[in-house]
């Protein structure tokens, strides 16, 4: 087991919301492979409900809720990559 | 946790100020198009000053108005031949042209036919909406509580688009839905890089027109049915790729090779 996890990457993301943009359509919530966004119980200015962050630290920068989202209002940045060394 | 944020979005280059959020429903496909265009831009590494973006009628004709590259909205007449002319005008260009099925089909089809021969190299990325009744056999659709243009079956046998470009010329051929956001992308990137006419049709179903029959279920539930439907087959002989009630809809990339 050592050897496999050895020089394997652990990467780690932020998400950024811009909330005021979002149209609410679910996309990013939804296909989160990691289950880190929750739709909000409160409103944005156009009256949609904007998607929050349930779990910061499960994020793996994916990207994914990026690219699906039409309205350009969700976004990762990488936070931290490290290597994992031989334990 | 970040909510609001000073910080812009790695896209907010390419898109025009003040344009977002777009004038498209929430949830409707188009705006993952234009999102996967600008990644696949970005990823390609053509230089974005030589990209036009041209644009036809109807909700895709706005995508004209988001991006923020050289681009114009043919309102008269078709955009393919609109297109053709800037291209073979300025041969340096990079013309991408986004397309919905009335523009294809209401007057766009003798142009597609003849610039796909001509070989002109342009990109064309068809949004299909699944409004013009004869893209789909709406059975497909009344098997799920989304109905289309018509609410029993619809007489017309369904048009096989991919097909079409193939027989035009087309060197490029791919279907996806904009859920398969990733491989749209790869796809875009791919297209991008080609010198010949490339078509890449994305199934994306209005969801307005489904709304409107009175059953309202969630954007997202309505843009999924496809992608579930969905399977995924390159390299599938484009004869076989109608959108038939019983079959799922094939997706992928069915033709890729290089005019010499
Ligand atoms: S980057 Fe990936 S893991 Fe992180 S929130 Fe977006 S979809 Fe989820
Ligand atoms: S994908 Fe974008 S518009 Fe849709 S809910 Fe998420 S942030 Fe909002
Ligand atoms: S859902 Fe239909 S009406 Fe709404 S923006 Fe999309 S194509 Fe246009």
């Amino acid at each position: 087991m050592k050897v496999f996890l050895n020089g394997l990457k652990v990467i780690k993301g932020e998400v950024f919301i811009m909330k005021d943009r979002c149209k609410g359509c679910g996309f990013c919530v939804t296909c989160c492979p990691m289950d880190v966004l929750e739709v909000s119980k409160k409103f944005n200015v156009n009256g949609y409900h904007f998607p929050v962050v349930k779990n910061p630290d499960d994020c793996i920068n994916c990207g994914l809720c990026e690219i699906l989202c039409p309205d350009f209002a969700i976004w990762s940045v990488l936070k931290e990559e490290r290597q994992v060394v031989e334990v | 946790m970040v909510e609001h944020t000073d910080e812009l979005h790695p896209s907010e280059y390419f898109l025009q100020a003040g344009s977002i959020p777009s004038i498209w429903c929430p949830g409707c496909g188009i705006g993952t198009v234009v999102n996967t265009f600008i990644q696949a831009v970005e990823k390609s590494k053509i230089d974005f000053e030589k990209i036009c973006v041209v644009s036809g009628i109807g909700c895709t004709g706005k995508v004209a108005y988001h991006v923020k590259f050289n681009s114009f909205q043919a309102v008269y007449r078709n955009p393919i031949k609109r297109a053709s002319e800037l291209k073979l005008k300025n041969p340096n260009l990079k013309v991408v042209v986004f397309l919905n099925d009335v523009d294809f089909m209401t007057s766009g089809a003798e142009g597609f036919i003849g610039v796909g021969k001509r070989g002109v190299a342009l990109c064309v990325i068809y949004v299909n909406n699944f409004i013009y009744r004869i893209f789909i056999e709406h059975k497909a659709l009344s098997r799920t509580p989304f109905i289309g243009t018509t609410v029993e079956n619809n007489i017309e046998s369904p048009f096989n688009i991919p097909h079409l470009a193939k027989s035009c010329g087309a060197q490029y051929v791919a279907r996806w839905t904009p859920l398969h956001a990733r491989r749209l992308m790869y796809s875009m990137a791919d297209a991008l890089q080609k010198p010949s006419f490339s078509l890449i049709e994305v199934i994306s179903p209005c969801l307005m027109y489904y709304a409107s029959n009175g059953i309202i279920g969630r954007s997202l539930d309505r843009v999924s049915f496809f992608y579930d439907n969905s399977i995924i087959k390159h390299g599938e002989p484009t004869e076989n790729l109608d959108i038939r009630p019983p079959n799922k809809i094939i997706v992928g990339k069915f033709v890729d090779n290089i005019r010499e």
